[in-house]
Order: structure tokens, then sequence, then C-alpha cells
């Protein structure tokens, strides 16, 4: 028996209420998870980077280091190297005006140039030659000579000139 | 008045107040602390990032002056870095000297943090200046080199018979590394 002429509507938990809601909150949820999730992305990104960055800071810091030791050793090479050069070429003066020195008059055999010395071998006409052109020059450069002389054949003289600088006062004059 | 609520608009409206406060824990409880933290690791991360930029100009400076003091003293870096070979230094003073012989050389204790080998040097000139010339010489050689005290000059004829001793200095292999 039918007691209405129209189909029975079918019935559903989905009313348009619930679809509204259901939309409003889907939607609502889904950006507040989504934000969430870029926080964490973000959060685990800034984690790696900032590993990776601590690591170039590493690398960076122990290069300059590196460098920093490199060119110390460098300017200790050039110091060095200056030193050098400028006591050899404080040695080439020294030479050249110890030859200087020796009067023409007067005849070196042989020299020995020590470091805190100089000995002189050679002969002279006379002492009187040997006294005032070689050594008074040398007296006023070093602070202790000796001069010893022996004849030889000719009338001439050989002679032995030992100077010596002493350390000591050397320094009370600087 | 009486208000009738269907007991379908009240389920209604208890998802949506359940719905409301999940939205509102989550916001509060979870998403403005992360945000929170989010900032403040931005902002760590742009100091760091920050820092990272100043070192690495800082190298980069550091590394301009290493280049600039290399290309300036390459010939000494060179210099120290090299061998002393006797053959190859008579071969190149040679013409400075009459004869030139160079003896055994012995190591002596370091030098401000160098290694020094000491050579003896024996040689006949035909006058002083020829040894000028090679003390000018030697300080432009592939070695570090300094002419040590004593110094002999014996005249023998028309001949200048020197003998002297040499330092050459090295790097010490421990401590001055440039490459």
């Amino acid at each position: 028996m039918q007691y209405s002429y129209i189909k029975p509507r079918s019935k559903t938990i989905f009313t348009k209420d619930m679809q509204l809601l259901f939309t409003f909150f889907g939607v609502t949820i889904f950006m507040l998870f989504s934000t969430y999730s870029f926080l964490i992305f973000r959060d685990y990104r800034f984690k790696q980077d900032l590993a990776d960055i601590s690591v170039q800071k590493e690398q960076l810091s122990s290069s300059i280091l590196k460098m920093n030791q490199q060119i110390a050793t460098i300017e200790k090479q050039n110091l060095m190297s200056e030193k050098i050069f400028t006591k050899n070429s404080v040695l080439k003066d020294s030479i050249n005006n110890l030859f200087d020195l020796i009067p023409s008059r007067v005849t070196l055999s042989e020299a020995k140039i020590m470091e805190d010395g100089l000995i002189l071998y050679g002969i002279t006409p006379n002492k009187d030659v040997y006294n005032f052109m070689l050594q008074a020059p040398l007296r006023s450069i070093f602070h202790r000579t000796y001069s010893s002389f022996y004849p030889v054949e000719n009338g001439w003289l050989r002679f032995v000139s030992t100077n010596y600088i002493d350390e000591e006062e050397l320094k009370d004059e600087n | 008045m009486k208000i009738n609520f269907s007991k379908q608009n009240i389920y209604l409206l208890i998802l949506c107040i359940f719905l409301l406060i999940f939205v509102l824990v989550f916001s509060f409880a979870v998403l403005i602390p992360e945000g929170k933290e989010y900032r403040l690791k931005r902002t760590e991360l742009n100091k760091e990032s920050l820092e990272l930029r100043q070192l690495s100009d800082f190298s980069i400076e550091k590394e301009v002056i290493l280049q600039k003091l290399r290309s300036d003293n390459i010939n000494v870096i060179r210099a120290f870095d090299a061998e002393f070979n006797s053959q190859r230094f008579e071969k190149l003073h040679r013409n400075f000297f009459t004869s030139l012989k160079i003896s055994k050389r012995a190591k002596l204790e370091d030098e401000e943090g160098f290694s020094v080998y000491e050579v003896n040097t024996t040689s006949q000139i035909s006058s002083p200046k020829s040894f000028y010339d090679f003390l000018d010489a030697l300080n432009k050689s592939s070695w570090i080199i300094s002419v040590n005290f004593p110094i002999n000059f014996k005249r023998e004829g028309e001949m200048i018979s020197s003998s002297f001793t040499m330092r050459v200095y090295n790097n010490n292999k421990d401590l001055n590394t440039t490459k």
C-alpha cells in the first residue's frame, strides 16, 4: 500500500550544513598543517644550513690560520734574507775599506779578517811609514793594536799587525 | 519564547565547537611557538651567514696579502727551499775566481728556526774586486748564503788565495713550510 506519491528522500549525514562546516574547517586545518609543515621543513633546513655554515667557518678559520702561519714564515724568511744580504754587503764594504786603508808604500802579504779582529802581514820600508800611514788609522778603528817587526834582506821591515775590537768596550760605546 | 534546537543542530554545534577548540589549541600550543622558534632561527642563521661572509672576506684579504708577499719574495722563498748543491754553486760562481773549491758541508745548530750548513771555501782571485763582485752575486744567488769569518787573504805571486766559510740557510722542514 502506498501512502505517498513522491519517492522517499535518501537521508544522509552530509547535509548542506555539515558540508559547509567540513569545508570551512577542512580548509582551516589544511592551512594550519601546511604552515606547520612549512615551519618544520624550514627548521630542518635551518639546522642543515647552520651545520654547513659551521663547517665552512671551521674550514675558513683553519685556512686563515694556515695563511697567517705562511705569512709569518715568509716575513721571517724575508727578514732573515735581508739580514744576511746586509751582512754580506757590510762585509764587502769592510774589506773594501780595509784594502783602501793600506798605503801604497806598504805591501800586504796576508790578511786574516776575524769577527773581532784583524791580523795583517806585510812589508814596509820603515817603521815611520807603517806607524803614520797604517797603524794610526788602525788604532782609530780597533781598541787594541799590537805590531812586531822583523828586518828583511833588502833593508825593509816585515811586520805583523794584530788588532782587536773589545766587545765590552763596543757595548759601552753603544 | 522557546527555542527549539533539533538534535542534528546540536550535534553540528558540538562538532563546530570541538573543531574550533582544536584549531585554537593547535594554533596557540604548536603553531605560534614553532613560528617564534622559526623567527629566532632565521635571525641566528642571518647572523651566522653574516659572520661567514665577514670571515670569507677576511680570508680573501689574507689570500691577497699572502699572494702578494709570495710574488714579492718568490726568489727568497725558492732560495730558502733550495737544497745547496756545491757543484752547481761552483759552476755558477766560477767566473769570479781563478779557482774555486767548496769542501764538505757540516750541519750547524739551527738559527732563528732555519737549518744552517757551513761550507768551507778555498779560492784564488786576481784582485779584491772579484771578491766584491762575488759577494754581490751571493745576494742574488739561488741560495741564502752568508760569508762568515774568518776570511784569509794571502798573496801568492800575482794571485790572492782566499779561504773563508759560508753559511747556507735552509728552511727547517718542520717549521718553515710555505707551500
